[in-house]
């Protein structure tokens, strides 16, 4: 319920590290690895795609009942009436919760200013908020009764669009109005002197759309109360955060509350928090003394459950003859749907390129929709979008080529954290090493083409501000038999986590990928993990997993040292064996009665601090392809080099994949996705997916390549790895406006470009 | 969450019709459409009649004249990779295989895709438009960037087949047997604009079920295609699309058909393209003019101007495509 807040920038400070005894310390990097690094296949693939997989959605308890959720139909209205009567009568009904039940009451959108709603609220905000919820014995039933609920609502004025929302004659959605938190105005040095010096200036106003996450597998729960305690399985990317808020909404204390969550279907950031269903399953199981599973629908995804915030911006930037820039401008204004929440950020602005005058002012202002959640890069690609195609208007108005005026302003330090340096930047590499495999100075040279198919190539940076929080803690256990239980709360949400994992373990501890088991997501019997966003799950779990193994690994040399009589130094393990130098006889873990005796050796791992005075984050530069067909204005990807420098590559397969996603994604931002309100009732139009449309495998270049950039980062943590999942998606739809531009020599300032948006862009072309 | 209903099927047509007839009953067979309407309750139904045991409606027959008949039961998938309509009729098989995504396209009938329901996002959501009785349609003040520039009237949606205008190209006719009998209709008349009726889309009456769809003979010389426009690569509708069908006399077109998909409640034939094309040699010139006269006369609402752009560059490119093949 109370959101972290992954949009602003006072998430720069870099999270205290809490001091545990004995004081952790991170191991000396890896140099070569074997294992890690390896195209290593998902140890959960054949569940994943055969079926045998269980995800939340699967889980049925005994006696099990189901929940259906009656949703305001209306953008804006007041309930005045529920009548409950019809609806109690039905058949398997065995519990209704309404907004005048007393644990409607409970505190929603907890913030600084108090509680700005409650779990059912008679004042609903935008279409889809819950008023009243049912638990019947089937879904069917549940869903019956559901709508056999009488609503009488009050209509009341709305505003959806967030440009509209901050006219003072707007309606409001809250007594304070639509802005519940003031603008915020960062800045450095002096951007107007700055300007009336430059020798290029550029100023342009961008739009990008609401794009919701619309993750395959829909949100849910089941909760069952057990003696007093709260035992939920949930669909969340952070047990630890749902067990957090759901000890605050029913007041117990931590210990009593289990929150579960194993095989996920993704999650990008709209899971991160505690929803309404797990309450309101947790709620009516507490009624009937029954487990509840809540389950919720494609249409509650689309307009209740999250989405990345449709952003303005206007930015504003110039820089001298010899393409170093001196000013940057940027007024940011987002929309945060009906509850406050950042809904923009200027991090790039501030801190991707080297540039001494700064200005950015950020609005987020409410509307009668759903609330914004972090969303793949919270910000970030809307701030992509609109930067570097300013950056390349600048190179053009220079006439410099893009990549060499990015170059000319890499940055070695963040100019964000007091000019900290970086522990490594590939961003200098990932432009140059990028522009090289993709055969950038040819293909930029080569004319678009006479014919209406026309051929353009573009360019993007960009880096993820967030070095992740440094708390997690690791338990590994070696069995008796050599084989490996790896204990961490972290979720898998399906980039591959519990692989990586294994490998680490693997790598470290000299036992075969397949002996070695995770336990995972479960804050009863599982270590506590921040949240699995962030880009953070590598680099802040493998750390501390390597610290658990390296302590077992002792243990075990040493007992072998003793019981085969043999000095530690020569002693080695590798492949389940202890290993003897200068002697080919093999000893398997097995063999060793010690840790027969023992039946287990366990280490327990934490992560060492962020390196003092250093800043760890990873960058990114995309190149595209694309053809843009001047007739139709259909716009086709042909070809992508994505260069990441997320520090080392912990997985060949699981790397290619997160960056081939984040790069998916990125064309749906820029070319497909856009969710549409009806201005006339603020209703969602676009509430299926054939109306709001996601990229198919037939809209992903054939020619996509992967380059992974690992400046060897020995300063970052202690597995070089720096979180890849946000920057491989931030630059993308940036990277192919920027060649659409390059392709029809006009550019579309609006995201996403759509066939109307060249047929659009042509013609004003051809009004100049 | 679906509706209760119960489920019939029939093994012979007169009893498929017979429970057609009763009230409630819809008639069912790949369900790609039907489903997905109960499940949003755009509408409902108490009885569902599956036609997947009337293995007569199912295939392509050519006929003594040289036509084709193609069962309405013959999936999407058939009829895109049936050998004849290819080498004939390529129109219909490029329609056929633009249409949905493949999973779609195996489970999809041919009669289903003809009658489907309109894809317009106010009549799938939870809005009460003027076709689903409510009195005014949200389109025409509202989010109408893929609405109608021909044709609209009280309700402003767009046709969303791919085969339609493809089997009008063609002057297919489609048969239909109901209660009273069965009955022959040409694609021209198949169709209903809201003009007339805003409620219906095709003239098919309760209890009446489309049995077949007839195509005659090609002229001697005949080349035909399908060019659909889209926001994506697959698993979409047309934003706008045409399907052309020229009869030829060496390089010279005699007979031409234009029929235009995605922009007007009904399959939209533009016969003044038609009459530019007829007489002449394909140039770019002329495809240019044909181009021109298919957008002319175009009425775009407040969000989709664009679609005047569109149908000239569909128009243009499927003309192009049957220069270069010819």
């Amino acid at each position: 319920m109370r959101e972290p807040n992954i949009y602003g920038s006072d998430t720069l400070e870099q999270e205290g590290t809490p001091e545990f005894a004995p004081a952790a310390a991170d191991l000396p990097p890896w140099g070569k690895t074997t294992v890690v690094g390896a195209p290593v296949p998902r140890i959960d693939g054949h569940d994943r795609v055969g079926g045998t997989a269980v995800y939340t959605r699967d889980i049925a308890l005994p006696g099990m009942l189901h929940a259906a959720i009656v949703h305001c139909p209306h953008a804006h209205a007041m309930v005045k009436r529920i009548d409950v009567t019809a609806a109690k009568a039905m058949p398997g009904v065995r519990a209704i919760i309404t907004c005048d039940s007393p644990e409607a009451k409970i505190p929603w959108i907890l913030t600084g200013q108090g509680a700005f709603s409650q779990l059912l609220d008679p004042h609903c905000r935008y279409e889809g908020e819950e008023v009243a919820a049912v638990a019947a014995e089937t879904p069917l039933q549940a869903a019956d009764a559901a709508r056999a609920i009488v609503v009488e609502y009050e209509v009341l004025p709305m505003v959806v669009d967030y440009e509209a929302a901050t006219k003072p004659d707007a309606p409001k959605l809250h007594p304070m109005g639509n802005q519940p938190s003031p603008t915020r105005t960062s800045q450095r040095g002096d951007v107007q002197a700055a300007f009336a010096k430059a020798d290029a200036v550029v100023e342009r106003t961008f739009r990008t759309p609401c794009e919701p996450h619309v993750p395959l597998e829909v949100h849910g729960s089941v909760a069952q109360w057990d003696s007093g305690k709260l035992e939920v399985w949930d669909s969340t990317q952070g047990v630890y955060a749902v067990r957090d808020s759901l000890a605050i909404a029913f007041k117990l204390p931590l210990s009593s509350v289990r929150v579960v969550s194993h095989y996920m279907g993704g999650g990008f950031g709209g899971k991160l928090e505690l929803g309404k269903y797990t309450v309101i399953a947790a709620v009516l199981a507490r009624h009937t003394g029954r487990a509840v599973k809540c389950a919720t629908t494609r249409e509650d995804t689309m307009r209740s459950l999250g989405n990345r915030p449709a952003n303005t911006i206007t930015v504003k930037a110039a820089a001298r003859k010899d393409g170093s820039l001196v000013a940057l401008d940027a007024s940011l204004l987002g929309a945060s749907g009906a509850y406050p929440t950042g809904a923009t950020s200027g991090y790039l602005f501030l801190d991707l390129y080297t540039c001494a005058n700064v200005r950015v002012v950020e609005t987020s202002v409410l509307i009668n929709a759903g609330q914004a959640r972090a969303f793949r890069a919270p910000g970030y690609p809307q701030a992509a979008w609109a930067l570097e195609q300013v950056i390349d208007e600048l190179a053009a108005k220079l006439g410099m080529d893009p990549i060499e005026l990015r170059l000319k302003n890499i940055p070695t330090v963040s100019q964000l954290r007091s000019g900290q340096p970086y522990t490594s930047t590939g961003l200098s590499a990932c432009l140059k090493e990028g522009a090289e495999k993709f055969g950038w100075d040819s293909s930029r040279k080569r004319p678009a083409g006479k014919s209406h198919l026309k051929r353009g190539i573009g360019v993007a940076a960009g880096m993820w501000g967030s070095p992740g929080g440094p708390n997690a803690t690791v338990i590994l256990k070696l069995y008796a038999d050599g084989s490996v239980n790896v204990n961490s709360g972290a979720a898998d949400i399906g980039t591959g986590t519990k692989t990586i994992f294994a490998q680490v373990a693997a790598e470290e501890l000299g036992v075969p990928v397949e002996r070695v088991r995770i336990e995972y997501a479960d804050t009863a019997s599982t270590q506590y993990a921040p949240s699995s966003g962030g880009s953070q799950t590598i680099l802040v779990n493998m750390p501390a997993l390597r610290t658990a193994a390296a302590a077992v690994k002792a243990e075990l040399l040493a007992l072998a040292a003793e019981e085969l009589k043999q000095d530690i130094s020569k002693l080695s393990v590798r492949d389940g064996n202890i290993e003897i130098a200068g002697d080919t006889k093999k000893v398997p873990f097995s063999a060793l009665r010690s840790l027969g005796q023992r039946q287990q050796l366990v280490g327990v791992g934490r992560r060492a601090p962020h390196p003092a005075g250093r800043v760890a984050l990873p960058f990114a530069a995309h190149f595209a392809e694309v053809e843009v067909n001047t007739r139709t204005g259909a716009v086709r990807v042909v070809r992508y080099v994505a260069a990441q420098d997320s520090g080392r590559v912990m997985n060949a397969l699981t790397f290619e994949n997160q960056v081939l996603g984040g790069v998916t994604m990125g064309i749906g931002f820029g070319l497909t996705e856009q969710r549409v309100l009806d201005r006339q009732t603020g209703k969602l139009a676009s509430g299926s997916w054939h109306d709001y449309k996601i990229p198919t495998a037939m809209d992903f270049p054939v020619d996509f390549q992967c380059l992974p950039i690992d400046p060897q980062d020995t300063e970052c943590n202690s597995t070089g790895a720096k979180g890849l999942g946000e920057p491989a998606t931030i630059p993308a739809a940036a990277a192919i406006a920027n060649a659409v531009c390059h392709a029809i020599g006009a550019r579309v300032y609006d995201a996403p470009i759509t066939p109307a948006s060249i047929v659009n862009a042509l013609a004003s072309k051809g009004r100049k | 969450m679906l509706p209760t209903f119960t489920y019939i099927k029939p093994t012979t047509l007169d009893q498929a019709v017979r429970e057609l007839a009763t009230p409630g009953a819809r008639a069912c067979s790949g369900g790609t459409d039907l489903l997905g309407c109960l499940r949003d309750r755009v509408f409902t139904a108490e009885k569902l009649v599956s036609l997947n045991g009337l293995t007569e409606l199912r295939g392509v027959t050519e006929l003594a004249n040289g036509g084709l008949r193609i069962g309405a039961l013959t999936t999407l998938t058939e009829v895109a990779t049936h050998a004849l309509i290819g080498a004939k009729y390529q129109v219909l098989a490029a329609a056929a295989a633009a249409a949905a995504s493949p999973q779609l396209r195996n489970q999809g009938t041919i009669g289903g895709n003809i009658c489907q329901r309109p894809r317009c996002w106010y009549y799938r959501g939870d809005f009460a438009c003027a076709r689903k009785g409510g009195d005014i349609c949200f389109a025409k003040e509202g989010e109408n960037q893929l609405h109608a520039i021909f044709g609209g009237d009280v309700c402003v949606m767009v046709h969303p087949s791919d085969t339609a205008p493809a089997l009008m190209a063609l002057d297919a006719s489609v048969r239909l047997v109901g209660p009273r009998g069965t009955r022959t209709v040409p694609m021209g008349e198949f169709f209903v604009l809201p003009s007339k009726d805003h409620t219906r889309e095709t003239v098919v009456e309760p209890g009446e079920l489309v049995t077949e769809l007839v195509l005659p003979p090609p002229p001697a010389l005949a080349v035909s295609t399908y060019r659909k426009l889209r926001a994506r690569g697959a698993w979409d509708f047309a934003i706008t699309g045409a399907a052309v069908a020229l009869g030829l006399r060496g390089k010279k077109i005699e007979s031409a058909r234009v029929v235009l998909s995605g922009v007007a409640p009904v399959p939209w034939r533009v016969e003044a393209a038609e009459k530019e094309l007829v007489g002449h040699e394909l140039s770019d010139a002329l495809i240019e003019r044909a181009a021109q006269r298919a957008s002319a006369n175009a009425t775009p609402l407040s969000g989709n101007a664009y679609k005047v752009a569109l149908v000239r560059g569909a128009v243009a490119e499927a003309l192009s495509d049957l220069r270069d093949k010819g």
